[in-house]
């Protein structure tokens, strides 16, 4: 019953990882894009400066301007994830025999290229609106390649072909599933930060920022709920859920810094007079620093996503209440046969 | 609950995907409509008569912007008189005005939407998006008063003045320091156009306020508005020869001065005759008795008869953009971070010509039989000033400094 089942594909998930691993740096250098202005550092699309994307010469790019050097990177970047999702597509058709898995494949596919149009749309349109739906819509083609991961683990696979006796509890499986949504609805306005319009009054931007703040609570709430739960008596023996669980810990803590270093690095604090350190401190307008802390804030929040669609996986395939009350498994076992399974199919987050 | 997945992903899918192509439409719909311009200034149009009812008040401020749009362009496309001398270097203003983005050249425009747009706004009317949450509030430049300059009370800033505080920032505040552009060969003209867009909006500001009071008098033809223009530009103009000489010691950046300067400073800064106190304390923390709001915050409140610390008054001109009045406090001088720079130079300047727009005076001098400071007094008292600062405490000679100051 733990043995992985010989219809799966190791491929699909080493193709699935391969893609959506680079999807994050992706998604930094999209955010780079944001923070530097340089959506339209290249006026024109599909092609760069009247160039095809892959033709344009390399020393252009990477001596010329860095917001030139960051956006047609990001193109570059872009233009590989969708080939290699090609390719995925291509081995989930012939090796993947669940048929909505090989769907979620391209449906990823779909995404990515709808993506590539979406920032299209943005650069012949010259269109802020279109950059900020490219922003928040990335996170999720993002989170959609690491569900494809995830489907594809040995653990997905082991733990639907297992009744549980005692499944996980109702309180964590709600948190779990809440913090999805939010996590999704805090990235959307995150990205209403990042992307303002000059014609916004101040009075709609402090709004967005205090409902921000509040997600923030919200979401860092939830996952305190769920380090709890996880540990609580009636979960507590089912360990693949702690793996997650911390690491939604450890996202949340550096978003948390992450955000104030944020709001920091982009308007200083209020609170000048507590240190000379504040009172002395200056922004540096397109400092390397203060660029690497904003975007490391947008592409973390994506991360928060994906960890938390992970838990939600892992608490979503542990739900399945065994009629004849069969004997739950054996949770050691089941631990140190994980371990063998995850080295065997080379490893990897789930 | 997977286990049914695959079926009811494919229903969705099947249901659908018809969306999505709508979904786009709506994006590139809603896209292409943005359309960036500058705004009226209502808050002054409402300040100058309590009378006017909210829809005369939109009518006559946007009578005004139409009107400085027929003589200085829009935001995507600033341009100037050819009857008019232009204080400013026009090609640098196109740069810095527009959408941000580069042209087939490679040559860079809209870094005022890049760099500055999110406090300042559109209009340079300190009024960005972000502008309520900061504090101070960013500079609206409107009014064309700006607080850091060499130039006297009144006076226009000079170009270099304007690219100082874009070079350095201001400590404490959201100001970035825009200086390591400089750096980088790419956007080494970038702050200087920028500076040359900074007086572009604080010229068509001032020239669409002048126009607001003409047009709540009477209508004005188009030589009558070339007139309120050439008046402005010629202020600006002349903003360089305001430029204050600096006396040779305040060049000395390193050594610390006379000791018995700093303590009669002291006792300068603490007289009647200076009243530093009143505002900046006996310590020279900023915490005198002293409350009073800055000029840009009067202009529609005392002005206009409205009370800023009554919160019903004020709120009546919200509507317009008000933002809520802050007091403007003293600074702390021993933070060691003053926001026109900690240097004797900087300080000398502050004392002499003070911080327009802000309840900091310039010092009296001995003149004509008035009473006063003499020059010796001012380096005296910028000394002191300066022992309180962080630069003076750095050097060598701290204990000494600190224990004459401490006298």
């Amino acid at each position: 019953m733990l043995q992985v089942n010989k219809d799966s594909s190791r491929w699909v998930y080493r193709w699935a990882m391969l893609v959506t691993l680079l999807t994050f740096p992706l998604i930094w250098l999209g955010g780079l894009v944001t923070t530097h202005d340089a959506g339209m550092a290249v006026p024109d699309w599909p092609g760069t400066f009247g160039y095809n994307l892959f033709l344009y010469p390399w020393s252009a790019w990477l001596y010329g301007p860095f917001d030139l050097f960051v956006e047609h990177g990001h193109r570059l970047l872009a233009s590989l994830v969708g080939l290699l999702a090609i390719c995925l597509c291509v081995v989930a058709y012939r090796n993947e025999k669940r048929i909505w898995v090989r769907n979620l494949c391209f449906g990823f596919l779909a995404a990515i290229i709808s993506q590539g149009v979406l920032g299209g749309v943005r650069v012949l349109l010259d269109a802020r609106t279109a950059a900020m739906i490219h922003g928040c819509t990335g996170p999720l083609v993002f989170a959609l390649g690491s569900f494809i991961v995830m489907a594809c683990s040995t653990d997905w696979r082991r733990a639907t072909q297992n009744a549980y006796a005692k499944p996980v509890s109702r309180g964590l499986q709600i948190i779990s599933y809440l913090l999805v949504p939010m996590s999704i609805v805090q990235l959307f306005v995150g990205a209403h930060l990042r992307h303002a319009q000059p014609t916004w009054l101040p009075p709609f931007f402090t709004s967005i920022v205090h409902t921000h703040l509040l997600m923030a609570t919200l979401i860092t709430l939830s996952i305190f709920g769920i380090l709890v739960l996880v540990r609580a008596d009636h979960n507590r023996r089912v360990l693949e859920l702690r793996p997650p669980a911390n690491l939604l810990l450890l996202i949340v803590v550096a978003q948390v810094a992450l955000g104030l270093a944020t709001w920091i690095a982009n308007y200083a604090t209020p609170w000048v007079e507590l240190t000379p350190w504040l009172a002395k401190y200056t922004v540096q307008g397109k400092g390397f620093w203060e660029s690497m802390i904003v975007t490391g804030h947008q592409a973390t929040g994506s991360l928060l996503i994906v960890f938390s669609l992970w838990m939600v996986c892992r608490v979503a395939t542990r739900t399945n209440q065994a009629e004849n009350a069969q004997p739950m498994i054996n949770d050691t076992s089941v631990q140190q046969e994980n371990s063998t399974e995850l080295v065997a199919v080379g490893g990897g987050i789930v | 609950m997977f286990f049914d997945f695959h079926h009811r992903y494919n229903r969705f899918l099947q249901a659908n995907l018809w969306l999505f192509p709508i979904a786009l439409g709506i994006v590139v719909c809603g896209c292409s409509s943005e359309k960036i311009e500058f705004r009226g200034n209502q808050l002054h149009a409402a300040s100058l008569s309590m009378e006017l009812t909210p829809l005369e008040i939109r009518r006559l401020a946007d009578r005004a912007k139409d009107a400085t749009e027929l003589l200085l362009g829009t935001a995507d496309l600033p341009t100037w008189p050819a009857t008019v001398l232009p204080p400013l270097d026009m090609e640098k203003v196109v740069r810095s005005s527009g959408p941000v983005g580069r042209d087939k050249s490679k040559v860079e425009s809209g870094l005022f939407r890049k760099h500055c747009v999110q406090c300042h706004g559109i209009s340079g009317d300190g009024r960005g998006p972000a502008a309520a949450l900061l504090a101070p509030y960013p500079r609206d430049f409107r009014r064309g008063s700006f607080k850091f300059k060499s130039t006297p009370l009144g006076k226009k800033p000079t170009h270099s003045d304007i690219v100082r505080t874009l070079e350095k920032g201001l400590p404490g505040t959201a100001m970035p320091a825009f200086g390591t552009l400089n750096d980088s060969e790419e956007f080494a003209n970038d702050v200087d156009a920028l500076a040359h867009y900074v007086r572009f909006l604080a010229i068509r500001g001032e020239v669409e306020r002048r126009l607001l009071v003409a047009l709540s008098e009477q209508e004005i033809d188009e030589s009558a508005s070339l007139e309120i223009l050439t008046r402005v530009a010629n202020d600006w103009l002349a903003a360089e020869s305001h430029s204050v000489k600096r006396p040779e010691w305040v060049a000395n950046q390193t050594e610390y001065g006379r000791l018995e300067s700093v303590a009669n400073g002291k006792a300068l800064f603490e007289s009647e005759l200076t009243a530093c106190v009143k505002c900046h304390g006996a310590a020279g923390s900023g915490n005198g008795t002293s409350q009073d709001f800055d000029d840009w915050t009067k202009d529609w409140t005392i002005r206009a008869g409205i009370d800023p610390a009554n919160k019903t008054e004020w709120k009546s001109m919200k509507k317009y953009g008000a933002l809520k009045p802050i007091i403007d406090r003293p600074r702390n001088l021993k933070l060691g971070a003053l926001r026109g720079g900690t240097s004797r130079e900087d300080i000398y300047l502050r004392l002499v010509l003070g911080i327009e727009g802000s309840p900091m005076l310039a010092v009296a001098k001995k003149e004509n039989g008035n009473p006063g400071l003499t020059d010796d007094d001012i380096r005296d008292l910028v000394e002191y000033v300066y022992s309180l600062s962080e630069g003076a405490r750095n050097n060598s000679s701290k204990q000494e400094f600190d224990h004459a100051a401490s006298e």
